[in-house]
């Protein structure tokens, strides 16, 4: 019951959001890049105060990438939490013009997340107060995560040969 | 005072792994700390893309040097839900008492970490050895002694060998009657207690806007663990208790998981006790054409260090299209502890860092 309405409520205080049930009854809720911090900080009102993991897809056929945002709930008595299990958001942005704006101000653990998917796949999150590199050594033309970043051929066009030292100049 | 820039690590005495942390101290005081990973990035999700289902396997229990069983765990859970793969009785069970088992080994590298930190050098190596009468078992088990890949999608890879759960329990009996020695010695001595009480808090509402799970969250008083918010294998056929601790300094998340392990091996026991009869194997297809239809899943288990999730897509192929762990350090070591270490003093940095099981391969993948 708790369970249809929060998907009615959703429907009703959202325009412009798909909200479907997969074959394991999970909910996901497909919203534009512009309403995602609302969704999150609605959400995290209703009780689902636990962000679980940020993460990214390149779907490059289609080209766009798609945000998850993965919701669970700290409070396990949580009625409608029990009944609904984990709430998936998801949003899709242009590969051409990836920005979106960052939920910090709801998640505060979602700071590492954005830093890692903005390295690895080169999504800018506007607001965020540290986009410098998490994990990697160099640079790359195309951030690694990418499906356009094929690992093997970088690893012999990279390894392979003997890297070029610039003169000094003295 | 003059405002200094101080490099904690990636090689230091006082922490284990490759990870480093940036300090801004005043004196011995800490005004600012950033964690700085990445100095074990191996790139895994990116390489599982390139790899069958099945082929994973042995990349999956390498992410985590520390505690292999329940990433293979989570791997194979999230396949099994993609595939829609039902288990045999007897294999959930026996995936229970192997990830116990694991809990124990990791808990107790873990002790040996932090011991060996604290300078208690004797318990350190006590725990070393203990974790090693643990290892023989998976040696026995499964042919390897720390990455073992005995849990498949469909149950686990054989069964128990004859007379294996006997030896199991003699095993766990002759590292509990050294629980005394370890409380007299560790646990209980004012050492210990001086160096840790009060120290490197985190509030319950800190830990929960943070994202903390495990210890960190169980130290100040709140009882979550997925192993009871999610139940998965055989946890939800037999009862346990999960130990909590109210003020959530060192001292706290360092007897939580004294009181954890202590826990487990009784699980462990009850365990044995309920094994069902039958087979532990579900047949799957022909790994090389095995091809799993569209779908996404997010699954998770309580680790060692808490909540580890998976987040597998699959586009209908015979490799996954896009894997990312959600692993339990990863916010305890990015987030929670450069909060927690402002304000410390100097000489506690690896005091709270090794408390919150911060792990770098866990972090970096």
């Amino acid at each position: 019951m708790n369970k249809k309405n929060l998907i009615e409520e959703l429907k009703l205080t959202f325009a412009d959001i798909r909200v479907n049930e997969d074959k394991n009854d999970t909910i996901k809720i497909h919203a534009k890049k512009e309403q995602v911090k609302t969704i999150l900080l609605y959400l995290k009102n209703y009780g689902y105060d636990h962000l679980a993991l940020v993460s990214c897809v390149d779907w490059i056929n289609k080209k766009e990438f798609e945000l998850i945002y993965i919701l669970t709930s700290y409070n396990d008595n949580n009625e409608t939490y029990k009944e609904t299990g984990d709430i998936y958001l998801k949003t899709k942005i242009s590969r051409d013009k990836s920005e979106v704006e960052t939920v910090i101000g709801v998640f505060e653990n979602a700071e590492p997340y954005e830093r890692e998917i903005h390295e690895l796949f080169g999504i800018n999150f506007r607001g965020h107060p540290r986009l410098i590199p998490l994990f990697l050594e160099r640079e790359y033309d195309v951030p690694p995560f990418r499906k356009d970043f094929d690992t093997r051929k970088y690893v012999e066009d990279f390894f392979n040969s003997i890297p070029v030292i610039p003169e000094e100049k003295a | 005072m003059r405002e200094v820039e101080l490099f904690f690590g990636p090689q230091h005495l006082g922490m284990v792994g490759n990870f480093s942390i940036t300090l801004n101290v005043e004196g011995d005081k800490i005004l600012k700390a950033t964690a700085d990973p990445g100095f074990l990035h191996r790139g895994f999700e990116k390489l599982m893309e390139y790899r069958t289902w099945m082929q994973n396997f042995p990349l999956v229990c390498r992410i985590n040097v520390v505690e292999p069983d329940h990433m293979e765990m989570v791997y194979a859970m999230a396949v099994e839900k993609l595939a829609g793969i039902e288990l045999p009785e007897r294999a959930e069970w026996i995936r229970s008492i192997y990830l116990e088992l694991a809990r124990v080994g990791s808990h107790l590298f873990g002790l040996w970490a932090y011991s060996n930190m604290l300078g208690f050098d004797t318990v350190a190596q006590w725990a070393m050895y203990h974790r090693d009468l643990i290892l023989d078992l998976f040696e026995e088990l499964t042919g390897g002694r720390v990455y073992h890949i005995y849990i498949w999608p469909g149950g686990v890879r054989r069964d128990f060998p004859e007379g294996f759960t006997d030896r199991m329990v003699e095993t766990l009996h002759s590292i509990g009657k050294c629980v005394p020695d370890y409380n007299n010695t560790f646990f209980n001595n004012p050492l210990f207690y001086e160096r840790t009480r009060g120290i490197g808090k985190v509030s319950r509402e800190e830990a929960e806007k943070w994202g903390g799970v495990g210890q960190v969250l169980r130290a100040t008083g709140k009882p979550f663990d997925i192993r009871k918010v999610e139940p998965y294998a055989a946890y939800d056929k037999v009862d346990f208790d999960i130990p909590t601790r109210e003020e959530g300094d060192v001292y706290s998340r360092i007897m939580v998981i004294r009181d954890e392990m202590i826990e487990s091996v009784h699980l462990i026991f009850k365990l044995i006790e309920g094994l069902p009869k039958g087979e532990v194997y579900n047949k799957v297809p022909n790994p090389f054409k095995w091809k799993i239809g569209e779908g996404e899943s997010y699954v998770r288990v309580e680790s060692s260090r808490g909540e580890l999730g998976l987040y597998l897509v699959s586009d209908g192929g015979d490799k996954p299209y896009r894997v990312h762990f959600r692993t339990p350090s990863y916010s305890h070591g990015l987030t929670i502890l450069e909060k927690a270490l402002e304000g410390a003093n100097i000489s506690d940095v690896g005091n709270i860092m090794i408390s919150m099981y911060v792990v770098a391969p866990e972090i970096d993948r």
